[in-house]
């Protein structure tokens, strides 16, 4: 039985790097019907086959194309497998709080650090887009989010960034939570400058970096 | 200050011909910053032509750059097909709903025509003022949005994206559709005398792979140049982010002029394709034109310089990708001055 349920993790996890849809939910329905533990599947099923996406991304195997149907085919396994989910694997999961700045629209790359956020195990809080400053800290008080994640690919809302990083200030809330800055126009000088915690070139850099940042907050 | 002895049609020319010139050709690449210079908000050249034709040549004269070009943002051709667009009060317009949602809609779309759809005629009349005002002694373009970009702003990025994978069919038959866009508007950009450049952003490499760029892009790309080719005129070809794994196919594509970005490597390119095309590229328009210092801009310039002056085929000073609206004006001017400075020929040793 142990090596039954593991054998079926490791087919969930290849129906999702094989951008198998169906095939995902088929797996994940079996699961439920079989009493695996939903969190378990997830865990080392659906997750491990986005990571090894991300992965085969880095190495330019796969592209975005390849990654957007991946995170699909997750999400349709996803939705089955979470109405499942025992209680007590939920609250403990890292919160953070994700969105692109004011006055910006672009979200595609937004939309990937989610899900590879998602995919490292924490719970994403999506503000969406054109979002205003104030907006990201609100929601970060709210839902004890450990890191709040700024996107752009305008220069013009670059100062958005600027912004939302002063109000953390004022408020005294800046050791609590953590700012990562990324988008187009950004780089590593530029997030250094406006005294941000992290800068990301891709999504799973990303979601790397969020997972030292919040490993460091806790010690 | 160091002033030019020669008109940018002039020095091209030459240039052309391994004549003596000034300086090396150098553009900068200004898009919607040519508002600062005359002082409108963006929204402002939203279906008007005379006013992008005065920012565009206000900017040129301010700056004596080597190329003017008329172009906004990527999504005139989509609007002239039927999307709806979002125009800021003073930012980059950007896609607000695509003409059709799915699939089964292709069919509905129809090629553009230049002379009456969406604001295509004002740009159109933006490129006539151009060439009367300056076309006697400045090269000038009309950019065009590449068939596969284009097609993207059809149905919508996501979903394209996905199509990608999910039914290739169907993006042929989008990258079909737009291509008759883009050609139509090539052609009208050539009857009023002015050159097409095209910009592919969706084709990069950080998007899609080098398999999926000859399957879905190259065809159509080809078959766009091809036809500017037949009117007699060459190609200058704009694909942002990553591209080393497709530099030789764009050179396939007939591309007589690579511009790469600051992602990419000047030196890498001229020795893989350098004996084919002219290279333009690549001072990093945000870290360096944006929010870099003179000095940045001077040092990044003369960088550049030595990686490319020496290109069989020619090599044009360019930053990376047009420059964000608000790039200071001192920065623009740095990088027009270290050009004068260089000088012709260029003499790598005295270069620091």
């Amino acid at each position: 039985m142990a090596q039954d349920k593991e054998q079926l993790f490791r087919y969930l996890s290849d129906a999702v790097v094989e951008m198998e849809e169906d095939k995902t939910v088929a797996i994940s329905n079996s699961i439920i019907e079989e009493n695996i533990d939903a969190y378990e599947a997830i865990e080392k099923g659906l997750s491990d086959g986005m990571n090894r996406a991300g992965q085969l991304y880095e190495e330019e195997e796969y592209f975005i194309p390849e990654l957007l149907i991946c995170a699909d085919a997750m999400y349709a396994g996803l939705d089955i497998l979470k109405l499942h989910l025992k209680v007590k694997g939920a609250g403990t999961k890292n919160k953070v709080v994700i969105g692109v700045v004011e006055g910006d629209t672009h979200d595609i790359g937004k939309n990937l650090v989610r899900i590879m956020l998602e995919t490292s195990g924490f719970e994403v809080f999506d503000l969406g887009r054109d979002i205003p400053p104030r907006d990201f800290v609100e929601k970060a008080k709210e839902v004890g989010a450990k890191i709040i994640l700024l996107s752009t690919l305008m220069t013009t809302t670059m100062e958005g960034m600027k912004e939302v990083l002063s109000i953390l200030k004022k408020e005294n809330l800046r050791d609590q939570i953590k700012v990562m800055v990324g988008g187009g126009p950004i780089s590593k000088g530029f997030a250094d400058r406006i005294g941000a915690d992290g800068y990301a070139a891709n999504a799973s850099d990303a979601a790397k970096l969020a997972l030292q940042l919040v490993a460091g907050g806790v010690a | 200050m160091l002033q030019d002895k020669m008109t940018p049609l002039e020095r091209m020319t030459a240039y052309n011909k391994g004549e003596p010139i000034d300086r090396l050709p150098c553009n900068p690449n200004i898009a919607n910053g040519a508002a600062r210079v005359i002082g409108c908000k963006i929204s402002e050249f939203k279906g008007n032509g005379k006013l992008i034709a005065k920012a565009q040549i206000g900017a040129y004269r301010k700056f004596g750059y080597d190329g003017v070009r008329i172009f906004t943002d990527l999504y005139v051709q989509a609007e002239a097909m039927g999307a709806k667009v979002y125009y800021p009060v003073d930012d980059t317009a950007n896609l607000e709903t695509p003409p059709i949602n799915d699939v089964s809609e292709i069919d509905k779309l129809q090629p553009a025509d230049p002379y009456k759809d969406g604001h295509l005629p004002a740009h159109l009349e933006a490129a006539k003022i151009l060439i009367e005002e300056v076309g006697q002694e400045v090269s000038c373009s009309g950019g065009i949005v590449g068939p596969f970009t284009n097609a993207f702003f059809l149905i919508g990025i996501e979903k394209m994206t996905k199509l990608i994978i999910k039914n290739p069919q169907a993006v042929h038959k989008l990258c079909e559709v737009s291509l008759e866009t883009c050609i139509r508007y090539a052609d009208a950009y050539i009857k009023i005398g002015l050159t097409p450049t095209i910009s592919e952003p969706m084709s990069s490499t950080t998007m899609i792979s080098p398999k999926q760029f000859r399957e879905f892009s190259l065809p159509y790309l080809k078959r766009l140049i091809d036809f500017i080719h037949l009117k007699g005129k060459g190609v200058t070809l704009h694909i942002c982010g990553k591209t080393e794994n497709i530099w030789v196919d764009m050179v396939a594509a007939g591309a007589n002029c690579l511009s790469i970005d600051n992602v990419a490597s000047l030196s890498k390119c001229k020795n893989k394709v350098g004996d084919q095309v002219r290279i333009m590229g690549n001072v990093d328009p945000s870290g360096v034109m944006y929010d870099g210092t003179i000095e940045d801009v001077r040092n990044a310039t003369i960088e550049c310089v030595k990686q490319a002056y020496d290109n069989p085929k020619g090599y044009i000073i360019c930053s990376g990708c047009s420059l964000p609206i608000n790039t200071p004006f001192a920065n623009i001017q740095a990088m027009m001055d270290t050009a004068r400075e260089i000088g012709y020929p260029v003499n790598i040793d005295e270069l620091w």
